[in-house]
């Protein structure tokens, strides 16, 4: 974080180093710090690249996939790598996740779907979906029956936990809190103002556990309520526009090889990736 | 591939800029290939290896730095955890106790502080191991010390 004022305090970098950070660089590829990540328990500092190579070479070590892993530099257990940290929120990746994400039983491919579309553009069904509408015309005020597994899905997928039900309880009731209030409420504001401070309302909500994802999800949040699709009928037509091709990721159990239509993912899908990271 | 090339610059160009700082190691990188370096470590003061100049061979791996480099004694010694005959170096570090932030230049002091402080249970040399087990200090000593005259010394005029 306060990279820049780290290194103007060591000034023993000779002058013919070109690249900034000499001074002060990420202990793996000895270069300045790519997309800085730190440790959970020690804090030390590396390229998220550079920790996330590490630690799948110290998992392909283990029959089993280790829940930990002991820094490169102090030996200290740690269970997560802290990235993307902006000021006020990061994300965290679990050591175990990493590797055994594909393995674990919850995790099926319709929440690997749902967490890929969070590395796409957001709007995705903005052509489909009449959000405006939905505030316009109280659409709001029926009841929507699939919201508590699509949410339980949703955040399952952005935590990479099973057991999320207490946040899912808890957004639920937000959300709920929200759209049953009195007519007065409604009849009263605008719904461009309901629309603000619903979306204010949720994201304080999430915010603590989603993090850097809260807005996104939020959005994603409206857009479904707004579509009243169900959840299979939602997951065709969000993936017809992203021009995927998976057909039925809602069944679980065929585990059909990864379609080419991959989009760009920048963070955990890099472990697929086997060849030498980007150079 | 090229992660391993760039980190090896890397350690090349501090190695140049930092020669001064430990007189005991001189790490030298082949001319034509960054994957081959040798190295001259002096002997430990206090220990039968003083006096001696010691050549190590380095070969480092494409997938470097998360796998470590082989480093060899090129030079005999006499020492219950180096193998007599090739030189080959037990040491946890080049093995199962690698971590991507040891550099070419650390795994050569690790070495030395191995030179000074044997681990004689678990030995590539057993000759040398047992004398140390059996607690003939001396007859260990003048071993090595026989061999850092023979092998290691800097022939002089």
């Amino acid at each position: 974080m306060d990279q820049g004022e780290a290194k103007s305090n060591e000034n023993h970098s000779s002058s013919s180093s070109s690249s900034s950070g000499d001074s002060n660089p990420c202990p793996i590829c000895l270069g300045p710090f790519l997309q800085e990540s730190y440790l959970d328990s020690c804090f030390h500092k590396f390229c998220y690249n550079c920790i996330l190579q590490w630690t799948k070479v110290v998992a392909g070590k283990h029959s089993r996939s280790p829940s930990s892993l002991k820094c490169p530099l102090c030996k200290t257990e740690n269970f997560s790598i802290i990235f993307g940290y902006d000021g006020s929120s990061f994300q965290r990746q679990y050591v175990n996740v990493n590797v055994n994400f594909e393995h674990s039983s919850f995790f099926s491919k319709a929440h690997k779907y749902r967490l890929k579309c969070y590395y796409t553009e957001p709007g995705i069904l903005s052509n489909i979906v009449n959000v405006s509408r939905y505030w316009k015309s109280h659409k709001y005020l029926q009841p929507n029956r699939w919201l508590l597994s699509w949410l339980r899905r949703e955040i399952q997928a952005l935590l990479q936990e099973e057991d999320v039900e207490i946040i899912v309880h808890h957004i639920l009731g937000v959300v709920d809190s929200f759209l049953k209030r009195g007519d007065q409420f409604h009849q009263m504001k605008t719904p461009e103002a309901k629309q603000g401070e619903f979306k204010t309302l949720v994201s304080n909500a999430a915010r603590p556990f989603l993090a850097a994802r809260t807005e996104r999800f939020v959005n994603e949040l409206e857009m479904f309520l707004a579509s009243s699709f169900n959840i299979q009928a939602y997951d065709e037509v969000y993936m017809q526009q992203l021009g995927w091709n998976i057909p039925r990721v809602i069944g679980e159990a065929a585990d059909a090889e990864r379609g080419e239509h991959e989009p760009v993912i920048p963070y955990l899908y890099i472990f697929y990736d086997d060849s030498d990271e980007a150079d | 591939m090229q992660a391993s090339r760039a980190r090896l610059f890397k350690e090349y160009k501090e190695v140049q800029r930092e020669k001064a700082v430990d007189p005991d190691i001189q790490l030298v990188c082949d001319d034509s290939n960054i994957f081959k370096w040798t190295a001259l470590i002096k002997g430990p003061t206090e220990t039968p290896y003083e006096g001696g100049v010691f050549q190590l061979a380095f070969s480092v791996p494409e997938q470097y730095p998360l796998q470590p480099p082989q480093v060899r004694f090129l030079t005999k010694i006499f020492h219950p955890n180096v193998h007599f005959k090739t030189g080959e170096i037990c040491l946890d570090i080049l093995k199962n106790a690698w971590s991507p932030a040891w550099t070419l230049q650390s795994v050569c002091r690790a070495i030395i502080a191995l030179m000074a402080h044997p681990e004689p249970d678990s030995p590539l040399n057993c000759d040398s191991g047992n004398l140390l087990r059996s607690g003939d200090i001396r007859g260990f000593q003048s071993m090595a010390r026989m061999y850092t005259r023979l092998a290691a010394s800097p022939k002089k005029g």
